[in-house]
């Protein structure tokens, strides 16, 4: 299933709009900008639709909201591990990658993309980082999710202070959060160790690709043994 | 798929429904001519061969007739010949006077336009009355073919059909780019094109494509081909005819590539949802077009950052372009061809060293001998490798519509990214396991934590989204990467996939061999006088059973 350019969660509406020419509609910006407001409001991505947006902006510079193209970028970093931040980027120009809000949501994404997590909570809580996600409401929880998929991906068992730091969570609520996640904690103390659950990433072995015959591979020898 | 009651099909092509509106104001009365000295009158003397007057006048007759043979050679060979011989360097006769002794301004003008337009894009340097003059008889080739009462009876070859969808993308392109160029333009240049904002504007010419597909019904087309039913109810009066059918498909691919120039390459991969990319499809029947199609799926793949996608589907055109090579005897065909694998040599040698992957032997060597250098560069790291990926991408990528800098840019910062992989790998793949602070003091890396970071990134990048089946959006996250690793707190066990012997591949293609030889044997020996066992020649081929490498082997 891939639910990365058809959420369920998309209205059928949207949908018709974004799979037929009317996506070229500048009268439809409105239309999708709304949506976007939802998605921000009820923690929902649709990068398609919102890559529609985008496209609009770029066939009409006219129509550019930066206030919209600020939550697009803001949603795209929820997802990190996936090529969302830049799908968006390609479709803008130099002049609007050099504004402001834009080039400080790029060093966030840098930060994420490079694992620097730490770094990246620390930038955030300045003011001037954290008014662009005020509008995506969840969005702390959304990369904090985000986050430790990632860890997930990678640890089996990880030092509790550096969790911390990853996740910018301390005490009860990080406690709470790995109950979630279903992680366990081998004590209370600040300098224990959690352990991950195996998962396909983390349980990795060596293997052996052996070769596989098809079928079809050996109709040219089948054929030849008839005609013998 | 594209039903909308406004979209074009209905419409003069010129007429954009969705320009803004101070553009609505000069578009709807296009006329360009006004604003050039008009001089064609004055050049009515001009001389031209009897040959070309012979070939014109036939020319004319075929089309009339619709001889969709005649027009086919006169397409593929005569054209091209009588190019060579006498317009090798200057322009083919002014339409206008073509059109004056041949007594026509029909259809046949608008195609002999379209190469006369061509020629000079191809071969000469196009005035911006050439580029204006030839946008406009674009508009009057697709007005014709779509507004006419009813289907029009025009059969054009394949190749040509291919042409013109390629070659108004090309000019559109062409166009862009020379816009853009401010500083060398005359003021009288520079209003021309303010005043005439439509003229090869990105919605006329979406506007083109997507009408031409929904004229033709090709969607449907293509969607009762895979999943059965009525072809001739799905095609419908205007897609049942091959031109039709032929430009709506053409103009998917076409819009496969437009949205790769405008840097959008979740729509790029979105046009092709209905077509199954397989040995069978209809683009395999213009190797421009197979070609074409190949280098933008793959391309837009690998600003995915699939690369895993991007090689498989490079690795495929490259195999077919390799073995074909020698069939492909015309010339420009010929350079199309080899310009285009060229570059996607390129492209794969940035792909393998973002993702390294086993490629097919033939590939890897052509691989080697043509970037190896690039490619050891590459794997070393540090800014001269990043100026190597960024020389082979502008090198290799299509010349976009969207500042190409600024893709360029976007796409070496996932380079920067992975920039210290390769020599991390290359320690891992000695242990299967070591403690953080050793591998970082192998790496010199003075801040254990930077190294932590690394490996995080590492894994992240070790994962993509591969293709399994569906759409080419479609895909399943899997493993790119043959080295695999865990952490334990800070210590880091690590684990490499290997590919196993393949045996029977070895046995398969070479019992093959022997058969071929035994039947080629056979075939002789009917031929000629019979030859008695265990004389030369016959049982030395039995030999070939016994593995020459087998030692090797094992």
């Amino acid at each position: 299933m891939d639910s990365t350019f058809a959420p369920t969660t998309r209205p059928e509406a949207i949908n018709q709009l974004i799979n037929s020419v009317e996506r070229y509609n500048p009268d439809n910006t409105e239309v999708l900008e709304e949506y976007l407001t939802n998605q921000c409001q009820n923690d929902e991505n649709d990068l398609a639709a919102n890559l529609a947006i985008l496209k609009l902006y770029q066939f009409n510079p006219h129509l550019l909201n930066m206030s919209a193209l600020v939550k697009i970028l803001v949603k795209a970093l929820t997802k990190f591990y996936d090529a969302d931040f830049n799908l968006c980027l390609y479709l803008l120009n130099e002049s609007i990658a050099a504004e402001e809000p834009i080039v400080k949501l790029m060093e966030l994404k840098q930060y994420l993309e490079e694992a620097q997590f730490g770094l990246f909570w620390s930038t955030l809580r300045q003011s001037d980082y954290a008014d662009l996600t005020v509008e995506v409401n969840d969005f702390d929880s959304s990369i904090r999710r985000t986050i430790a998929h990632v860890i997930s991906m990678a640890y089996q068992t990880i030092d509790r202070p550096l969790l911390e730091q990853y996740l910018d969570l301390q005490g009860a609520d990080l406690v709470s959060l790995l109950d979630t996640l279903g992680w366990s904690s081998s004590s209370e103390q600040a300098d224990g160790v959690v352990t991950i659950p195996l998962n396909e990433y983390n349980r990795v072995e060596p293997t052996v690709i052996t070769e596989n015959v098809q079928f079809a591979q050996l109709t040219k020898i089948i054929g030849h043994a008839n005609t013998v | 798929m594209y039903k909308d009651p406004k979209a074009v099909g209905d419409a003069p092509v010129n007429e954009t429904p969705y320009q803004n509106e101070e553009a609505d104001d000069v578009q709807s009365n296009v006329d360009s001519e006004e604003y050039f000295d008009d001089n064609e009158s004055q050049t009515i003397e001009i001389h031209i061969p009897d040959q070309i007057r012979n070939f014109l006048s036939n020319f004319q007759r075929h089309v009339r007739e619709n001889n969709a043979y005649e027009l086919h050679q006169i397409y593929e060979s005569q054209f091209n010949r009588l190019t060579d011989r006498f317009y090798a360097k200057q322009s083919w006769p002014d339409p206008i006077y073509v059109g004056s002794i041949l007594n026509d301004d029909g259809i046949f003008l608008t195609l002999y336009r379209e190469l006369y337009y061509r020629h000079i894009y191809a071969r000469l340097n196009p005035t911006v009355e050439d580029r204006f003059h030839s946008y406009e008889n674009y508009c009057d080739l697709f007005n014709y073919i779509l507004n006419s009462e009813g289907p029009v009876d025009l059969d054009l070859p394949n190749q040509w059909l291919w042409d013109i969808v390629d070659e108004f993308i090309y000019q559109f392109q062409a166009f862009c780019t020379y816009r853009n160029q401010y500083k060398r333009k005359h003021e009288a240049e520079l209003y021309l094109l303010k005043e005439n904002p439509q003229m090869w504007s990105c919605y006329s010419v979406l506007n083109v494509l997507y009408s031409l597909i929904q004229k033709s019904n090709i969607t449907e087309q293509l969607l009762v081909a895979k999943n059965g039913g009525d072809l001739v109810a799905a095609a419908g009066d205007y897609g049942s005819r091959p031109t039709y059918k032929m430009l709506g498909y053409f103009s998917i691919i076409g819009l496969l590539r437009v949205h790769c120039l405008l840097g959008d390459y979740t729509m790029a991969l979105k046009m092709m949802d209905n077509i199954e990319m397989n040995s069978k499809a209809i683009y395999t029947r213009v190797t421009a077009c197979y070609v074409t199609t190949y280098y933008y799926v793959g391309f837009a793949y690998m600003m995915m950052r699939r690369y895993a996608d991007a090689i498989r589907t490079f690795s495929h055109i490259l195999v077919f372009v390799s073995r074909t090579k020698q069939y492909h005897s015309r010339a420009y065909h010929y350079q199309m061809l080899t310009k285009t694998s060229a570059k996607m040599y390129a492209l794969l040698a940035l792909c393998v060293s973002l993702c390294p992957t086993r490629l097919d032997e033939n590939i890897h060597n052509h691989l080697r001998e043509k970037y190896g250098e690039q490619q050891h560069k590459m794997h070393r790291g540090g800014e001269e490798a990043l100026r190597t990926f960024e020389d082979l991408f502008l090198y290799a990528c299509p010349k976009f519509i969207t500042p190409s800098q600024f893709q360029a840019t976007v796409f070496l910062s996932e380079a920067r990214y992975q920039i210290l992989i390769p020599t991390l790998r290359s320690y891992l793949k000695m242990y299967s396991a070591m403690g953080m602070e050793k591998l970082a003091a192998f790496l010199e890396i003075e801040d254990v934590q930077h190294l932590r970071h690394q490996m995080l990134l590492f894994k992240l990048r070790s994962r993509q989204k591969k293709w399994v089946e569906g759409t080419l959006l479609e895909g399943e996250y899997a493993p790119s990467s043959d080295l695999d690793f865990y952490l334990r707190q800070d210590m880091i066990h690590i684990a490499e996939s290997k590919v196993g012997r393949r045996y029977a591949d070895w046995f398969i293609r070479n019992i093959n061999k022997l058969d071929d030889i035994m039947v080629n044997l056979q075939n002789s020996k009917a031929a000629s006088p019979p030859r008695k066992m265990g004389e030369p020649g016959t049982y030395v081929y039995y030999l070939v059973l016994i593995p020459p490498g087998y030692a090797v082997l094992q």
